[in-house]
Formats: C-alpha cells, sequence, structure tokens
C-alpha cells in the first residue's frame, strides 16, 4: 500500500472509470449500452461520452424507456442491483431482444454497486439469467465534487424514513468500509440520529466480519488499523433536524435547486434565459441519450468547480451574487477597455499577455452571461408575493413566533392555490419546529388542502404523516423532547424551542456580504445539523457564541483532537435519535506500523456523513467551516443525495388525480 | 554419485534430460494402453479412464464396472469415481487440479476437489442432438468439438456459460487443438482444425482458413507459450511453424508409417513425438534424440517439460535449465562449476579448494548465485546439497553477499522435496513451482487430504491457515465417527482464535453429511450473520435465518429470505413472522406497494392497520378507469374504516371525495365541460369562471367551504374571467372576509386600474395611509394619492408626486392646487 496523504475524491473518480471500462472492455466488440437512467446521468461525472465510444459502446439507451435496438450483437445492462424493479425491466428487454431477432445476442449485466440475490432470482425466474454472463461495478460513492460524495440514490430519503428500508444505510457502510480498507479505520465514530447508529453498529460489524473473513497476511491486516489521517467520522441522520431542508435555501446553489433543480452537477435551463448553447457545448453532451424534443428549448448547464465563476458564486448568499456578478463585469470590461485603449502604445509582450489570457476572459464571459441570466431568472422567482410570503412565515416560524399568528398567511396560500409543495412545507416546517400543530387547527388545513388541491392527497397527508413531519399536537409522536430531562419521557422528537437558545440557532446580525457565522446561508438562521457538526468540530467557536454572547469573537478556535461530544452532551439529548461516539481501536503494533509508513500527515481528514440526504445550503454552510479549519482539518462530506424541500416534499406528494385524467396538473 | 550428465542427451547444440521421478508406478496387471490417460499440469494428479473403443481383457465383473480412477504421478491412488453416466468425450484437468468430464450428450462435470465431490452443467448449443465428439483443455476452460464440427467454448468453470463459436467448414477434422486466449490478440480462445489439407482458424466471431497445402495433419500442438504450433503429417513430417502461421521454423521427417500416438511440447524448444513405446524429442534444426521404453509410454505436457508415464516409471523430460547447464556441462570451465569443484576438494581436505576460489575470485557473486539458481533446478537430493554448500561456501569467502535468494531457495528446496515424496507425489520443478505460487501448492495438498503436510508449509511459508483448518474440519465432521459433542468441541478448541475460519462451510458440511444439531452448533460460531443465512435456509431455521439477515443489515439479504418464506410458509403464519420485525414489515411494505396490494391488503388486515388497508383502496381508486369503479373501491375504504371512532375524520374525507365525485359526474353532464379530476377549488373556480355562480354557491355551502376561501375563490375566478362588473357590484358590498386589499392587487395585475382604484379607499382600514397614496400611484392616479397625502399632511410626498406628474400638466396643476393649502 502506498504511502497516501490525505484524502483525494479524484482517487474515487478514478477507480470509478477503471472499474467501468475494464467491465466495458471484457464485452468484445461493439455494444449497445442500456443503462438506468439515474445512473446514466451520473456516469458523465467519471466517464467521458467519447471514451465510451472508444470503448465500442455504439449506442446508448436508458432502461426505463424501453426502446433499446438490437443493431449490435453485444447488449450492456447497467442498473442498480438493489432494485428489483430493474432487474425485471432488463428481464423483460432480453426477451424482447431475443424475440425480435433471431441472432443471438450476448448481454451482459453490470450490477451497480453489487449483484444481489434478489435482482438475480428475478432474471433466473424469468428464464435469462442463463443468457446472460453478469458482473459487478462497484460504483458507491460518486464524486460530485473534490469535498462532495454521494451515493446517488435519489430514493433514499423515502427509503429511510417513509419505507423504513435500511438499504441506503447498507450501502453507505459498504462504501464507508472501502474507504477504511484503503486508507484504515476512522480513528473516532461520532454521531446522532438512530439510523445513524444503525451506520455506525454495522460498520463496527463489518469491520469484525472482516477480521473474521481476513487471513492473517500482513499486507490486508494493515487496512483495519486507525487511520493516521483521518480525525474522524461524523454521522448525521436526517431525522434529527427535518426543519432545516424546510427551509428555503438562500444561497446561490439552494436557490438555483430549488427553483430549476439541479441533478450531478448540471441544471436544465430554458434557453430563453441563459441563452442557446454556442458552439461547443458545454462539458460533454450525451448524444443519443437526450431525448430532442427538450434540448431545443432547454439547455443543460454544468454547475461544478469547472466553471470559472461559479465556485465563487455557489455558496455565497443571493443576496449579494447580483453586486458579485456586477463586480466581474466590471472587471472584465476593464481588461478589455484596458487593452482596446492603450493599443497603440502596447508592447508587444503586454499584448501578448492579453492574447495568452484571452481564452480564459472569454470562458469568464459565457460563464459570467450564463449566471447573470440564472440569478435573474431566480430573482423574478424571489420577487414575487409568493415567495416573499412564504420566506416570512419560515423565517418567523424558525425564530419561534407563535404559529398560530402564521396562520392566516397559510390558509390564503391555500385559497390562492399556492404551489402545494410550498404550502405544505411551511405546514411540516411548523409541525417539526413547535412540536406538532393543534389538532384542531390541523383538521382545518387538511380539509383545506383536500378541497383545494384534490382528495387524492388523503394519500399525501398520510405519507407525511408516516415520515413523521406532519403530525398533530396530540400525536405522542410529535412531542418534543422537553428541557427538564429528568422526567422520563416518551418523547423523541427534536426541541428546537431549547436548541435555538443552546445551540444559537437565530444570528440576528448576520453578515451576507463577509459572513462570521453559517447562520448566513438562511440569512440568519443556522442549520441545527450543522450545528451538531460544529458541537464536534468547533466547540470553543460554538461555546463562545452560545454562552458568551458576540458572534464576533471571530478566529474560531478548536480544541485540537476531536473529543465527540465532549461539552455538548447536554444539549445532544435534545436531539431526537440517538447519540453515539465510538473510538476505533486496532493493535499497537499495526498502529505504529501504520504511523511509521504513513507518516502522521498536519492535515486531518474528516469524514461528515448525511444519511437521508444534504441541501446544498448545508454544503455552503459545511464549506464555510472547512474553510475556518483549513489549516488543521480537510472535510470531506459524504451523502446517500442531495435533498431539498420541494424533494422531500415529492416524495409525499401523489401524483395521480381522481377520475378522469384530464386534470391540468396542481 | 553418478554424475547428473549421465541422462543427458544432445538435441542439437542444447541438452536434454529425462529425470526419473517415480518408478513401480502402475500395477503390471494394468494395460495403460487401454487406458486414457490425463494429467494435471504443475505435476498434479493424473485420471485413468478406461477407453472403451478398446478391447480388453475380461476380469470379472467387478473390474469391468466403469470408473475414473485418480493417481498421484507415483502411482498412488486418490480416488476412484464410479462413473455410471455413459461415455466420456472429454476428460482433462484445469489448471487448479479440477477433474472436468464430459459426456457425449454434453453434460459437463466438475470434480472440485479430487474427493468425488462434483458441479454439473450442460453445454447446450446443440450439443445434446449432435453429440460431443471430442474435448480440448486448457488452463481454466475447454473447447468440446461436436460431431456437426460446431465448437463450443468454456471459458470458466464458476457460473459457467458455454459458447458457441464461429461455425468452421464441413469436413473430416483430421486433428485439432486451441490456443488459449491468454496467448491470443484477441484475448478469446482460438481453436485450429485440420481440414482437408489446410488449418482453419476459428474464434468467436469467424472462422479463417490459414490457405495451407501439407496436410492433412495428423497432430497439432501449440507450445506452452502459444507461440509455435507443431504439425504432424499423414506421411511422417512434422513441422514447427508459428502460431500466426507466417514462419516455418523447421521441418522434420520421423520416416515413420505408423502414426505416432501423440504429439507434445516440450518447454517451448522442443516437440515430443510418442509411438508406442518409442520418444522422439525434435529440436530446432531436425535435430533428435530418441529414448525407448517397455510399454506404452503416455505424455502429460507441462510448462517446462514433458512427463512420460509408463507403467513401470514417472520420468521428466526438459530441456537442461541453462544454469544447471552451467554447471554440470561435461568439459565446462564456468565459474559455478569450478565452485562445485572447490566444495568436493575441501570435503577432501585438499588445498586446491583454495586455489579454485582464488581462481574465480572476480566472479565468485554470479557463481554463487549460478549453484543457488542450480540447485533449485536439481531434483537428486544428493546434488542440492552439493550445490548449496558450493554457495554456502563461495558466500563465505565473499565480504558482503545478499543471501536472502539462498535462504529462499533452502526454503523452496525442502517444500519441493516434501512434495516430490513418493507418498505426495507431487513432482514440481522449480519453475514450476514459481509459476504455480505456494498458495495453490497448499490447495492441492488440502485436497489431498494431506492437512499435516499443508499445514506444516503453511506455517514454514508464512501462509495463510485457514482454508487448512476448514477444509480438515469439514472432513472431521463427515468422516468423524465420534459423537456429536465430541466432534463440536474438538472442532472449536482447535480452530478457536484462528482469523479468517468460516464456520459456516463447517456447518453446511455438517449439514450436507446429515448431522443437523451439529450443524446448529458449529453455526454458532460464525460471526459473520450474512453467512449463516442460506445454511439456516436450507436448515430449515426459517425465523433464525431471519433474524441473522436482519443482524446483518443486509436488505438484500432480508429480501431475499422474506421471498424464500413467503413461497414456503401460507400467508397467516408468513405474517406472523414478519409481524415481530419492523425491518421486515417495512420491506415487505415497500416491496408490495408496487406489485402487490393483495398481499398488502391481507397484511394490513391481519395486522388491524385499517387506515393504511383503506389506503390502499384509495391508491387503486386513482388508478380506475371509470368514474363507477372509483366510487366502488372509495366505498370499500370507507366500509374498512367506518366502525373506527378515531378515524371519523378520514372517513368524512373519503366520503366527501365520493361525493365530489357524483357531483363532477352530475357536472360533466349537465354542462359542456369536464369537471371529473378537478379539486374541490378548481371546480369551483370553473363553475365561477364560466358562469355558474348559483351551482358553485351551492357546491361550496355542500362542502362547507370556509368563506374566506370562498371569497378567495370567486375574486380569482371573477378576475381571471374579467367580468368587471360583477367585482364591482361586489365592491358595493360593506365587509370582506379577506379584506379588500388581495382585491385591488389581483385586478390591478389584471389590467384594470380604474376598478382597482374603487377598492383602494375600502382598503383605507387595513393599511397605513401611506400605502393608499402608493395604490393610487400604481394606478396612475396622482390627484388622488396627493389628496391622501394632502390628508396625512405628507408635503415631500405631494412636492414628489407633483413633480412626477410635471408641472405644467392638468394633473400637475391640480396636484399644486392641492398642496397649496398644505403649504399654508
Amino acid at each position: 500500500m502506498a504511502p497516501c496523504t490525505g484524502f483525494d475524491t479524484d482517487q474515487i473518480k478514478d477507480k470509478a472509470r477503471k472499474d467501468l471500462l475494464y467491465l466495458l472492455e471484457g464485452v468484445r466488440g461493439k455494444k449497445i449500452l442500456v443503462i438506468e437512467r439515474e445512473l446514466g446521468d451520473s456516469l458523465r461525472l467519471f466517464v467521458k461520452y467519447s471514451t465510451l465510444l472508444e470503448y465500442g459502446v455504439t449506442k446508448t439507451f436508458f432502461l426505463e424507456n424501453g426502446d433499446a435496438d438490437v443493431s449490435q450483437q453485444n447488449v450492456v445492462f447497467i442498473a442498480r442491483g438493489e432494485c428489483a424493479k430493474h432487474a425485471q425491466s432488463i428481464a423483460d428487454h432480453i426477451k424482447r431482444m431475443q424475440r425480435e431477432t433471431q441472432t443471438g445476442h450476448e448481454f451482459s449485466i453490470f450490477w451497480v454497486p453489487r449483484r444481489t440475490l434478489v435482482s438475480e432470482k428475478i432474471l433466473e425466474d424469468a428464464g435469462v439469467l442463463g443468457d446472460t454472463s453478469v458482473a459487478e461495478f462497484p460504483l458507491y460513492f460518486m464524486p460530485l465534487e473534490k469535498d462532495l460524495l454521494s451515493l446517488g440514490l435519489e430514493d433514499s430519503f423515502a427509503d429511510l424514513y417513509l419505507r423504513k428500508d435500511p438499504t441506503p444505510i447498507f450501502i453507505m457502510a459498504r462504501a464507508l468500509m472501502l474507504i477504511q480498507q484503503k486508507h484504515g479505520l476512522f480513528p473516532r465514530v461520532t454521531g446522532k440520529g438512530d439510523n445513524g447508529k444503525k451506520l455506525a453498529d454495522l460498520l463496527a460489524r463489518m469491520r469484525q466480519e472482516l477480521t473474521a473473513g481476513e487471513d492473517s497476511t500482513e499486507s490486508t491486516k494493515l487496512g483495519l488499523t486507525p487511520s493516521n489521517n483521518m480525525e474522524s467520522l461524523i454521522v448525521i441522520d436526517r431525522e434529527v433536524d427535518f426543519a432545516t431542508p424546510l427551509l428555503t435555501q438562500l444561497t446561490y446553489e439552494g436557490l438555483i435547486d430549488e427553483v430549476v433543480g439541479i441533478s450531478n452537477n448540471r441544471a436544465m435551463v430554458d434557453t430563453s434565459i441563459v441563452g442557446a448553447a454556442t458552439q461547443a457545448p458545454v462539458g460533454t453532451s450525451r448524444g443519443s441519450v437526450s431525448s430532442a424534443s427538450t434540448q431545443e428549448k432547454k439547455r443543460q448547464i454544468e454547475l461544478d468547480s469547472s466553471d470559472k465563476l461559479y465556485p465563487q458564486l455557489r455558496d455565497t448568499n443571493f443576496a449579494i451574487v447580483g453586486p458579485l456578478l456586477n463586480k466581474v463585469a466590471r472587471r472584465l470590461k476593464d481588461n478589455y477597455d484596458q487593452f482596446s485603449n492603450r493599443q497603440t502604445n502596447q508592447t508587444v509582450a503586454e499584448m501578448r499577455g492579453f492574447v495568452d489570457n484571452y481564452p480564459s476572459y472569454q470562458a469568464e464571459q459565457k460563464s459570467l452571461k450564463v449566471h447573470t441570466g440564472l440569478a435573474e431568472e431566480i430573482m423574478k422567482h424571489t420577487r414575487t408575493d409568493q415567495f416573499t410570503s412564504l420566506l416570512e412565515i419560515q423565517q418567523n416560524l424558525a425564530a419561534g413566533a407563535d404559529p398560530a399568528s402564521q396562520h392566516d398567511p397559510i390558509e390564503e396560500l391555500i385559497a390562492r392555490e399556492a404551489p402545494l409543495t410550498e404550502v405544505l412545507r411551511v405546514l411540516c416546517l411548523e409541525s417539526c419546529i413547535s412540536g406538532g400543530i393543534k389538532p384542531r387547527e390541523l383538521a382545518t388545513f387538511k380539509r383545506n388542502i383536500l378541497q383545494a388541491y384534490g382528495y387524492q392527497h388523503i394519500l399525501t397527508l398520510d405519507a407525511l404523516e408516516k415520515l413523521q413531519l406532519l403530525l398533530s399536537r396530540t400525536s405522542p409522536m410529535a412531542t418534543m423532547i422537553p428541557i427538564s430531562s429528568t422526567v422520563a419521557t416518551t418523547a423523541t422528537k427534536t426541541n428546537y424551542t431549547y436548541l435555538r437558545k443552546a445551540l444559537r440557532l437565530i444570528v440576528d446580525e448576520v453578515n451576507e456580504q463577509d459572513p462570521n457565522d453559517i447562520a448566513y446561508v438562511y440569512s440568519g438562521y443556522a442549520p441545527l445539523s450543522i450545528r451538531l457538526v460544529q458541537c464536534i468540530l468547533q466547540k470553543q467557536y460554538l461555546t463562545s457564541i452560545t454562552r458568551g454572547g458576540g458572534a464576533n469573537s471571530g478566529a474560531a478556535g478548536t480544541g485540537g483532537a476531536s473529543q465527540g461530544w465532549r461539552g455538548f452532551e447536554e444539549v445532544i439529548k435534545h436531539v431526537r435519535g440517538q447519540t453515539f461516539d465510538e473510538v476505533q481501536k486496532g493493535e499497537d503494533k499495526a498502529v505504529k506500523a501504520r504511523a511509521l509508513l504513513t507518516g502522521s500527515g498536519e492535515k486531518k481528514t474528516v469524514f461528515v456523513v448525511f444519511l437521508g440526504g444534504i441541501t446544498f445550503t448545508e454544503i455552503a454552510a459545511l464549506r464555510f467551516i472547512a474553510k475556518k479549519e483549513e489549516a488543521r482539518k480537510q472535510i470531506i462530506i459524504c451523502t446517500t443525495s442531495i435533498v431539498s424541500g420541494p424533494r422531500i416534499m415529492d416524495v409525499a406528494i401523489e401524483k395521480g388525480t381522481l377520475g378522469k385524467n384530464t386534470a391540468p396538473a396542481v | 554419485m553418478a554424475n547428473p550428465t549421465a541422462d543427458w542427451e544432445q538435441v542439437g547444440d542444447k541438452f536434454y534430460r529425462k529425470i526419473q521421478l517415480y518408478t513401480a508406478v502402475f500395477d503390471q496387471d494394468l494395460e495403460l494402453e487401454n487406458y486414457i490417460v490425463t494429467g494435471c499440469s504443475y505435476g498434479g494428479a493424473v485420471a485413468l479412464h478406461r477407453d472403451e473403443s478398446k478391447l480388453h481383457s475380461f476380469r470379472g465383473t467387478q473390474a469391468s464396472k466403469s470408473s475414473i480412477d485418480l493417481y498421484s504421478c507415483a502411482g498412488k491412488l486418490i480416488r476412484r469415481i464410479n462413473w455410471e453416466k455413459g461415455s466420456i468425450k472429454g476428460l482433462g484437468w484445469s489448471e487448479d487440479e479440477k477433474l472436468i468430464v464430459i459426456t457425449a450428450d454434453g453434460t459437463v462435470r466438475c470434480y472440485y476437489d479430487l474427493q468425488g465431490e462434483f458441479t454439473q452443467f450442460s453445454l447446450g448449443n446443440g450439443a445434446e442432438e449432435y453429440g460431443v465428439k471430442e474435448c480440448r483443455f486448457y488452463g481454466t476452460g475447454f473447447v468440446a468439438l461436436l460431431t456437426n464440427n460446431h465448437l463450443i467454448s468454456v471459458s470458466r468453470y464458476e457460473e459457467p456459460r458455454p459458447k458457441l463459436l464461429a461455425t468452421p467448414p464441413e469436413g473430416d477434422v483430421y486433428s485439432w487443438t486451441l490456443i488459449p486466449p491468454a496467448y491470443t490478440l484477441s484475448r478469446s480462445v482460438e481453436v485450429l482444425l485440420s481440414i482437408s489439407n489446410t488449418i482453419y482458424v476459428v474464434d468467436e466471431i469467424d472462422s479463417e482458413d490459414r490457405l495451407l497445402d501439407i496436410g492433412p495433419f495428423t497432430h497439432i500442438s501449440v507450445s506452452p507459450n502459444g507461440k509455435f504450433v507443431a504439425l504432424y503429417t499423414e506421411s511422417g513430417k512434422a513441422y514447427v511453424i508459428t502460431s500466426d502461421f507466417q514462419t516455418r521454423y523447421s521441418e522434420h521427417d520421423s520416416r515413420s508409417k505408423i502414426s505416432p500416438k501423440d504429439v507434445q511440447w516440450c518447454g517451448n524448444d522442443a516437440v515430443v513425438i510418442a509411438w508406442e513405446d518409442e520418444v522422439h524429442v525434435i529440436g530446432p534444426k531436425n535435430a533428435a534424440a530418441r529414448y525407448f521404453y517397455d510399454g506404452r509410454v503416455h505424455l502429460i505436457a507441462d510448462h517446462d517439460g514433458v512427463r512420460l508415464i509408463t507403467n513401470d516409471v514417472c520420468d521428466f523430460l526438459q530441456k537442461v535449465p541453462e544454469v544447471t547447464d552451467e554447471v554440470f556441462r561435461f568439459g565446462t570451465e564456468s565459474s559455478a562449476s569450478i565452485l562445485l569443484d572447490a566444495v568436493e576438494q575441501l570435503e577432501n581436505q585438499s588445498p586446491k579448494a583454495d586455489d579454485n576460489i582464488q581462481l574465480i575470485r572476480p566472479s565468485l557473486v554470479e557463481a554463487v548465485d549460478t549453484c543457488v539458481k542450480a540447485a533449485g533446478h536439481e531434483f537428486n537430493i544428493h546434488w542440492q546439497k552439493q550445490l548449496l554448500k558450493a554457495a554456502s561456501f563461495g558466500k563465505s569467502v565473499l565480504d558482503i553477499y545478499n543471501s536472502d535468494d539462498f535462504v529462499d531457495m533452502c526454503e523452496v528446496l525442502r517444500v519441493l522435496n516434501a512434495v516430490r515424496f513418493y507418498e505426495i507425489g507431487i513432482p514440481l520443478s522449480y519453475e514450476q513451482f514459481i509459476r504455480l505460487t505456494p498458495e495453490n501448492l497448499v490447495r492441492r495438498l488440502i485436497n489431498r487430504r494431506e492437512y499435516l503436510l499443508a499445514l506444516r508449509i503453511s506455517t514454514y511459508l508464512r501462509l495463510p491457515t485457514d482454508r487448512i483448518y476448514v477444509h480438515w474440519a469439514s472432513q472431521k465432521v463427515r468422516v468423524g465417527t465420534e459423537d456429536e459433542d465430541t466432534i463440536c468441541r474438538l472442532i472449536v478448541s482447535k480452530l478457536e482464535g484462528k482469523r479468517g475460519i468460516s464456520f459456516e462451510e463447517i456447518a453446511r458440511a455438517a449439514y450436507d453429511e446429515g448431522r443437523g444439531r451439529l450443524a446448529t452448533e458449529l453455526l454458532n460460531h460464525e460471526p459473520r450473520a450474512g453467512k449463516q443465512v442460506p445454511l439456516l435456509l436450507s436448515m430449515e431455521e426459517d425465523e433464525i435465518a431471519l433474524d441473522k439477515a436482519i443482524e446483518s443489515g443486509d436488505s438484500d439479504l432480508i429480501f431475499f429470505v422474506l421471498l424464500h418464506l413467503k413461497k414456503k410458509l401460507p400467508l397467516a403464519s408468513f405474517f406472523r413472522v414478519i409481524n415481530t420485525r419492523p425491518t421486515a414489515t417495512a420491506l415487505i411494505e415497500s416491496s408490495a406497494q408496487n406489485e402487490d396490494s393483495e398481499l398488502l391488503k391481507d397484511l394490513y388486515y391481519q395486522d388491524d392497520r385499517r387506515l393504511d388497508g383503506a389506503n390502499i383502496f384509495i391508491r387503486e381508486s386513482l388508478r380506475q378507469p371509470d368514474p363507477q369503479s372509483t366510487l366502488d373501491k372509495l366505498a370499500l375504504a370507507t366500509k374498512l374504516i367506518s366502525d373506527t371512532k378515531e378515524l371519523s375524520f378520514q372517513q368524512k374525507n373519503i366520503q366527501e371525495t365520493s361525493s365530489l365525485l357524483k357531483h363532477q359526474e352530475l357536472l360533466d353532464s349537465d354542462l359542456t365541460e369536464s369537471f371529473t379530476g378537478l379539486s374541490l377549488h378548481q371546480t369551483i373556480f370553473k363553475l365561477i369562471k364560466s358562469g355558474y355562480a348559483s351551482r358553485a354557491k351551492k357546491l361550496s355551502s355542500d362542502f362547507k367551504v370556509p368563506d374566506k376561501i370562498t371569497w378567495w375563490i370567486r375574486l380569482r375566478a371573477q378576475v381571471s374571467a374579467r367580468s368587471w362588473s360583477d367585482l364591482e357590484d361586489l365592491s358595493k358590498t360593506r365587509k370582506s372576509p379577506i379584506g379588500w386589499q388581495p382585491f385591488f392587487a389581483l385586478i390591478l395585475s389584471a389590467g384594470n386600474p380604474k376598478l382597482a382604484s374603487i377598492f383602494v379607499p375600502k382598503c383605507a382600514g387595513e393599511v397605513e395611509p401611506q400605502q393608499i397614496i402608493e395604490m393610487y400611484e400604481k394606478c396612475g392616479m396622482r390627484v388622488k394619492a396627493a389628496e391622501e397625502a394632502v390628508r396625512i399632511k405628507d408635503v415631500e410626498t405631494v412636492d414628489r408626486l407633483r413633480a412626477a406628474a410635471g408641472v405644467g400638466t392638468v394633473e400637475g396643476m391640480e396636484i399644486e392646487r392641492l398642496g397649496a393649502g398644505l403649504r399654508r
């Protein structure tokens, strides 16, 4: 094992690419690729379409469309093994293809990230297993950014909280296990939430099993000793803080996600907003994959760190995106002016300097145009009455205003048929923050919603109740953990009222221009989930702002080594779910061996895992912390998927309508 | 001691040596000529099967029973496998010593452990109709030739996928062979077929004629490195060409009228042709050497030589390794040979020893290295010792010498000598050992149940020992005669604290042997929950299996168990099993949601989860094609929850749903427009917009829509219908439950500032005067705004308004006039 300093997500990217290409190489000759839509979209994160062509892929189809043709003898399926649905549709595909052509096809299936008994059973029952060659494509984490890894399980929120299906936890555990095997154990596993606890238990179990299954050779032993360059693993279960994603995200990236939606670093935006794609398409176009009809009007925009401006903009509060863009525009203009004004008396060297930089100016110009358009579009959205009214309600609720005072505006929203997503979002927010809604009022709201948006939403409301997002105050599940924890109660919900003070969730004097606290991402509300991370990583800072008062005590100092929850034990008792803090030890000898091999890196890596999804604003907040701690730590964010308020609501909202399907979309 | 060069034979400018490995190999009664003999590479086991096409003497009914006999190279019977499956068309080995048996009907058996345990699969692809004619094997797979000249390739034995290769032309196949995938350009297996005068090369994609005219060939053989092909024609000529058929290397005329029994490569340099009892070694440039035997000789090609097997002896024929050649060659003056001589002198206590050392002083390091290597290639223990002694002596003279190679070689030689011992009978050469790897050697020993030796070697070479223990224990539970408790105690005490022990495997062996209780007990020692599950399932310990699956956290495993249980148990007991396990229930629920709502209904019914049950009906109602069936489904939902008091709210909602549907149906038939599918609000909205105000009113009162909301809907509907007069009428109402601001805002944004302005004064109670001014301004009525400003004595605003209106205009003057009053 080569000594590796620090953790680099590029390794994951490289491995994913190599794995895929190796598998493709194994299928001789030209082949068509039939891929699950979700995966197909994320493939581009680590492999270029042109590379696939080099490896003999002539055409790509989406599994869901069921329209793959039979032009090549070799057919390669790529799908998630965990999902029985895909296995069935692969079986259907194979049967159809076999029917359509007489020539024997060679079918290969690459299961992501592993082959499963169930999927294979389905293929077997369908009678096609014998005709396929099956391989595993161990794609766990998808590198979205240098500091951001996602499992890309879009359904993970629904799986975990609505259907109580633990698959995402298992996959996360496997993914983390792979990291541990390569880089050593996380010396400390700290976290909050029931699912988080499950993850930690699973990790411990997997470690044990690995030791049991492992032979006693030296080479593998090293993988299971605590790492030297990783500091800890912090696990946050989405469940501990449902309120945060329900609030409207106010960073640039967050708002793009809310308004147009981002998937795998890419947003589909109307060409009328950002202009048509000029000559070279941005990023890699996936040719036959994207359906032609939408391509005319929509344009894909890559939103990642390869863009010139986006990295500076993405995590800022939207309020200052405009001024920032202005500044850039002015700077660019100056550059041009400088050049054109002094044209007469320029030295060759100066000219050359400009010409050398020209492509970069041009790229910047292009990106400026895109982002100005995008920002304007979002601005249009944020200026509407509805948006302001929603934001006001949300902010009031977050700040602890009497929920009853917000009911009139909510009712008005319903009466005006504001989007159901938004209405439910504020109601759920109220339920989460204030421990349920009063039964009578809840009943009224429910009735109003059913009457306004259709009775099919009986199912929606039921789903929300199952998610424990929308509860009556009388429901035992809704009760918050009381402040005086002496009395044994069954109350389980995060007590925002207590935490608002204890962790200073509301910061009034927030400076959006030059942020001094993570609260800037929600213009005054500091996401609880991230505050919890701070409890571990920035103890001194947090203590200073919660007890000392002034948020501007600035330069956040931290205790050297991570000490788990120390100092905040009392506080986190008021957060839903189990708390855990485990130290993973290894044999002394092995630890020393590792220390010798890798050297003790100055900068340690902290993994922050969000089970059930993370929002872009939380990512921004974590990056803000990472920036403060830059000298000592590197923060890697791992998540099952990216979530947002609309996506959470989408899980619950029933899509079908009663009666004939003639109803316009609500 | 005899000179090691005694059994050397010159072939061209190279020497070949024949090493006698074992004597008295087979019983003299065994008529080797009537047997098919195939051996596994790396000195592995030899399989014998009586060639049914040949006559053989009758030895009573007992002996005539068909069998496959597995022998070690030393002739020790490892296992006799009785064979009743019919005629064997292919008998071969994989490189990990699996015996592969292919019958005429395309059934393939893979005996994976030398002890008769096997897996079986079928070739398919027409093998059954046409029948298998012959098979050729390589390291990880084989190719079968059918009687219709079709070729089927199997490239691995775990999850085999028999694949049809391209179709070669019709015609008699005189002989054929294959090039393993590892050595071909295409990385798939290539088959060489001798048909008429030429050779066809067939791979997955196509079959290509190599356009030769010297055939037909009775034998084709490919060299171990896949680079050369030896061809033997009917006329007794042998050719060596490159495997791409571009270059012909040599041609040899054996001048024999009799067709040889076998043609094989000896390493990559020479071809061995075997007749009944005569063996020729043909080297480059037509050089040849001959060996004669007493009986029929069988050839077993290995990577670096050929094993020759007769009833009496097992010989190994190989090119003399270069280092050995350097040390022993007659008349050589290499430094290594001088070093070897020095040791002899030393033993004779002759001072010449030192002279020798001084002589080779400058090249002593190489001499030592050569001696070490030569020791490795030596089969004779005396000469091994002698060479190592020489190396050790040379080493002692040197100031600095890295002894790693020396130490390693000593270790390897110990191992090699141990396994070459006739009771073990694995005559590995050094090169074969390196290729085979120590791990695989240990595996082979395990398969021979030489546990002690395997364990010693593993510890000696610092290799993992878990496999040995597990295999030993599995064997123990299979054949151990002690009672179960003793066996369990014995195994656990032996294996406790050892890493990587799979108790699951041992337990499975116990279970397969019918020792269920022992299996359960052993399984308790297995730390990996997931591993236990399949066995528990086959042991019918269903609930434990489910618990273990849940414990493992692997949802796939849980689901697998659940599917199994669902199929096996009656529904009621299935539900009872999952009821107490929330994770299991959740998984069943989420999977059934999409596929099997009937199951879900039963589940909820049994669980008394009325509301969930009702929701299924509602979900189903959404998918109904016509209103009537939708209503039916809703009725079912209502029925389900009707007698539960806590659910009265839900019940009412469902009733409303049905009643709305009925209303809408009525509306659909009464009016020209379609209403079904809309929500209540949308329905009311549409009614108002289309001018059916009274119907709308009735509907909203029927459904008790709150006043505020009704107003809102009416407002929005009227604005969107642009029914300004109705709105104007409304303005005459005294009070509005939603205030008047919405009226103003909506009407204004609908583009009717005039009407909007009517509502401005009505808003006065609700908002600040400042806002009233703004509202007027928005309507473009500056004068009114100014009036308001004057009322609240806001001079600034008046000035601003005047400026905005323009000084000279009518409006401006009017404002001027109003403002004048204020200034006074």
